[in-house]
């Protein structure tokens, strides 16, 4: 084991700002392995909060603790507070999934391309206060809103407890890029034929939503009191779009997200997944040493270090198929490499690739662990 | 320049300029010219093939492929009820059963890659989402398939292909199928361990992979 000195947080403060931490911060992104590995069914977990959340904190127990708990519980929307991505459907296991299955994403169309001149005037806030009722068949916006609430105090009391354990949270709110936000409530094809039809329309209704996406974040986080923002990106990235869409209708936002919550002394997380190799560069833009680029093993973490070394943290990236279906020697031998390559100089943060599998074998996450733990880089 | 050529180049101008309308325009006003249908259908199949090409040299980006997807969907909506006596699998370059196996529900990548297949000439039977792998199997048998493609966003989809595969191997189909992974989730790590012959997030190397599949095996 290495001797630590460090505290969790200060361990991770120290990633983040790139200083060298006394060995690598770790996290699996845990959510629903937790209940699986604790022998109860997504379904289970999902209908009775106190059992998620028992299931969440033994499992962090069973292997060990770690720098970060991703988020205290295992629901959709992440936390609740008022819309912070678009309100798309989640299936839920047990209810319109099987038992055990993992919740998914009903991706479906939310507004049309004729509700863009419509969220161009009235912006993202009022645009669903007027238009969820009818999107959702009649669902109240009350309703919504009184949820949207419950899940925020919810999350609150958890983290409080989970403070008294020395345990801490990764974020205080959780956000969807601008291209992320439209991109799901229009579906990922929708969207794209919007993208080349109609531009105009969606950059207006972009301009009109951003600062409300930015202010619902900032509300969440006032609550929460967890100084860090995840910003959930995927498809802006250089895997989707060539890169004057991307400057047009993601990286003007992104710097707008990041200048507002770095005003407020908050870190901006960036939850990249898909591949953002094109995009990287970009990032040289921001502040050095305030934000997190997070990998979810489609871009090449090495490749990232080259372009972000020095400037950003990167987190990342131990792919799902590994956990799933590696063994712990296969997963040993990758955590190590990671380390190798990135870990030795800080500015390196040892997580999941996206989040950790519902059926990552116990073993596998264990050793991620206990790698970082272990092992600070071969001399 | 004839007739065809000229319509080929204008088709061909318009998906790679990606304008949809105008697209839909040109094969509506060769339809009324009395062109033929397969000729306007071969004429979209070549822009598609040059939309892939552009798309495998970095030149288009996954959003041209979608977009492009989308215009050629259309087009076969239009010309497809006159060409079913003519629209017969000689000309297929291969025949594909294709779905999202048990455990995972999304499509959005899976319906890219088709609707690229079709538009470069393969027969695809999608079976949807949350496949069982009884299901694919039956369905090989059912259309004399060569090819399974099987597509995931999620892990729990990989115990569903591992099936598939070994159901294969029981009933003594596995030679003969060619069996190809893509999605988010999947790895070349993971094809090892499902036991699968191909992996890929490309959409154009997945039809490439599985025409080299056809030619080694013709």
């Amino acid at each position: 084991m290495i001797k630590e000195t460090m505290s969790r947080q200060e361990r991770f403060e120290a990633a983040v700002a790139l200083e060298r931490p006394d060995r690598v911060p770790v996290m699996p992104l845990m959510t629903a392995f937790a209940p699986r590995s604790q022998g109860i069914t997504q379904g289970e977990a999902w209908r009775d909060p106190e059992k998620g959340f028992k299931a969440m904190l033994d499992t962090f127990n069973d292997l060990g603790g770690f720098d970060k708990l991703y988020k205290p519980n295992l629901f959709w929307p992440m936390i609740g507070g008022r819309f912070c991505s678009s309100p798309v459907r989640v299936l839920i296991p047990g209810r319109q999934l099987p038992e055990d299955a993992l919740n998914q994403i009903d991706e479906r169309e939310l507004f049309s391309r004729d509700d863009y001149d419509k969220l161009a005037a009235l912006g993202w806030n009022a645009f669903w206060d007027e238009h969820y009722e009818k999107m959702s068949g009649g669902r109240p916006m009350e309703r919504v809103i009184s949820a949207q609430n419950r899940l925020l105090d919810e999350y609150i009391r958890e983290t409080e407890i989970y403070h008294s354990q020395d345990i801490s949270p990764l974020f205080g709110a959780y956000v969807d890029s601008s291209i992320m936000a439209f991109s799901m409530a229009r579906t990922l094809t929708q969207f794209t034929m919007d993208l080349y039809e109609v531009p105009d329309k969606i950059k207006a209704a972009m301009d009109a939503s951003c600062d409300d996406l930015i202010q619902n974040a900032l509300d969440v986080v006032s609550k929460t009191k967890i100084p860090l923002v995840f910003i959930v990106l995927e498809r802006g990235s250089g895997f989707y779009y060539r890169l004057d869409i991307f400057e047009q209708f993601e990286w003007p936002y992104l710097q707008r997200y990041v200048d507002a919550f770095l005003s407020e002394g908050l870190t901006p997380w960036f939850h990249f997944d898909t591949d953002w190799s094109l995009n990287l560069p970009y990032l040289k833009q921001l502040p050095r040493g305030k934000c997190v680029c997070d990998l979810d093993g489609m871009t090449d973490i090495v490749k990232a270090k080259e372009v972000l070394g020095g400037h950003m943290c990167i987190s990342g990236d131990v792919p799902a198929s590994l956990l799933t279906l590696g063994t712990p020697e296969e997963v040993r031998e990758y955590c190590h490499r990671l380390i190798d390559e990135l870990g030795r100089d800080g500015g390196f943060f040892l997580t999941t690739g996206c989040e950790c599998p519902v059926d990552a074998k116990f073993e596998n996450v264990k050793m991620m662990i206990d790698v970082a733990k272990t092992y600070n880089g071969s001399t | 320049m004839r007739e065809v050529d000229k319509m080929e180049e204008e088709l061909k101008k318009a998906f790679l300029d990606m304008k949809r309308q105008e697209v839909i325009d040109l094969v509506k006003k060769e339809i009324e010219s009395g062109t033929e249908l397969l000729d306007i259908l071969k004429a979209c199949r070549g822009a598609m093939e040059e939309v892939g090409k552009r798309f495998e040299t970095g030149e288009f980006f996954l959003s041209e492929l979608i977009y492009s997807a989308e215009v050629f969907k259309a087009v076969s909506a239009i010309l497809e009820p006159g060409l079913v006596s003519t629209r017969e699998d000689e000309d297929s370059k291969g025949v594909v059963v294709f779905g999202t196996p048990k455990g995972d529900i999304h499509d959005l990548g899976k319906n890219i890659v088709i609707t690229m297949m079709r538009s470069q000439g393969f027969t695809v039977h999608d079976l949807g989402v949350d496949v069982p792998p009884e299901t694919f199997v039956k369905e090989l048998q059912r259309t004399d398939a060569s090819i399974l493609a099987l597509s995931a966003l999620i892990t729990p989809a990989f115990v569903s292909m591992k099936e598939a595969v070994s159901l294969l191997e029981e009933k003594g189909m596995r030679d003969n199928i060619f069996v190809i992974i893509g999605g988010g989730v999947t790895t070349d790590f993971a094809r090892k361990e499902i036991g699968a012959d191909a992996h890929t997030l490309d959409p154009t190397e997945a039809i490439r992979l599985c025409e080299e599949y056809g030619e080694r095996q013709s």
